[in-house]
């Protein structure tokens, strides 16, 4: 079953070299590339090497690094592209707009204007709505025994080190510090 | 949060600000900080998990029923400034709760959408991660357009991001076929197939070449009509050891 699927994923193969690809980052587990067809230059993936198709699947320790990873190519994005804006984003699931039965995380170099909209038209729910749904997710938590995650070490990335503090030059008038001085 | 300023008053601020070391500008932060007030309890909210570092709450003006809030009780303000292991530790609470909003609210998905900057979407001045249950046309249309982004530029980024990471991923050896996969990317599945078959002509490959090629492009083919088998309700559910 997961050979076949492996057989079948365009991303698998392009994990296992078959299939070209530019490729930004690689550690035992994790693959990032670049899509060629992005939102905006320097739109990537990044992938866990294993195949799984939805984020549920994927172990927490790898889903870590994975996010982990993600956080410093958005941090590269921020400083090498000049990008004022990233978002991470994952669809998970047809409906939520997933097209490829293995699991990605978008990271989304943003800039004013460029076409990309995430947002969504906000819902008005009664008091009685929003608390049904509230003891609903509570109760799904417990059942699945989630009360408590706890905290890991630092994830683990296996081949490459660098802290996303690394990044971030100590520069006074990087991207860093223009958001912290931003008017509340 | 201050309601108005005048120009005096915000230039005020701005001189204030400016002078202030990245420690005071944390703590002056905090204070303006509605999702620190809510962390703290100040500020009443519909928690659905808590643990020592990490915080849910349900979005007062949701996208869909069940949109959440995952937030670290520390004040980060973009993601960038978050240490390795909280970043991991967000993420493996959002996995939970996305499983527990599969479960108990009956949907088929979700999106998990961060944004840092203005440029971005960013409203508040807390880290967090949107946790989005998704259900077949629920009216939520992300738009993530496609553009055409010539080879020397995509080299280019290459380039400087994977020497900005250190990385080890080597440089790709013959022609990147378009590998274009963002989500609402079924066209370029198609469009990509067809390219595909372009270069293989331009190429001129020898037989056995073709022969592989084909067999690639029909294990890509079995793939398409697999993608929305894959993941299904069903396939969800198995995962999720529901029926």
């Amino acid at each position: 079953m997961v050979e076949k699927a492996r057989e079948s994923c365009l991303l698998c193969q392009i994990v296992a070299n078959r299939v070209p690809s530019y490729k930004i980052y690689e550690d035992d587990l994790t693959l990032a590339i670049l899509d060629i067809n992005g939102s905006n230059p320097g739109h990537c993936f990044v992938i866990p090497k294993n195949h799984y198709p939805i984020i549920e699947q994927v172990p927490d320790d790898e889903l870590a690094i994975l996010f982990t990873v993600a956080n410093k190519i958005s941090s590269a994005i921020f400083e090498n592209l000049k990008a004022p804006g990233t978002n991470i984003f994952v669809a998970n699931g047809v409906p939520a707009g997933q097209t490829v039965a293995h699991f990605m995380i978008n990271v989304m170099p943003r800039k004013e204007n460029d076409g990309v909209n995430l947002q969504w038209k906000t819902r008005q729910l009664t008091e009685e709505e929003m608390s049904t749904v509230e003891l609903k997710l509570k109760e799904s938590i417990k059942g699945a025994g989630i009360e408590k995650i706890e905290k890991t070490q630092k994830p683990k990335i296996t081949t490459h080190e660098k802290a996303a503090t690394e990044l971030i030059a100590d520069d006074e008038d990087n991207y860093f510090m223009r958001q912290m001085r931003r008017i509340p | 949060m201050p309601e108005q300023l005048s120009q005096e008053q915000i230039k005020a601020l701005q001189e204030k600000i400016k002078n202030m070391s990245p420690e005071e500008l944390k703590e002056f932060q905090k204070k303006q900080c509605i999702f620190c007030q809510i962390i703290s309890g100040k500020v009443q909210s519909k928690k659905v998990y808590e643990d020592g570092d990490a915080i849910a709450i349900l979005d007062v003006n949701p996208a869909n029923p069940g949109h959440m809030l995952i937030m670290p009780k520390e004040h980060y303000s973009i993601m960038p400034q978050m240490p390795d292991d909280e970043i991991g530790h967000i993420f493996m609470v959002a996995k939970a709760l996305s499983n527990a909003s599969l479960r108990a609210l009956e949907v088929q998905g979700s999106n998990i959408i961060v944004a840092n900057g203005v440029a971005a979407g960013q409203r508040a001045q807390h880290f967090m991660a949107h946790l989005i249950p998704r259900k077949e046309n629920d009216g939520i249309e992300f738009q993530i357009p496609q553009k055409n982004i010539s080879e020397e530029e995509l080299q280019n980024i290459r380039t400087m991001l994977s020497k900005s990471l250190g990385t080890k991923a080597e440089e790709a050896k013959g022609k990147i076929s378009p590998v274009s996969i963002t989500p609402k990317g079924k066209r370029v599945v198609e469009a990509e197939f067809e390219e595909n078959k372009e270069s293989i002509k331009a190429k001129s490959k020898t037989k056995r070449e073709v022969k592989n090629q084909k067999a690639k492009e029909e294990a890509k083919e079995q793939k398409k009509r697999e993608i929305r088998e894959n993941i299904n309700l069903d396939d969800i559910a198995k995962v999720l050891g529901v029926k």
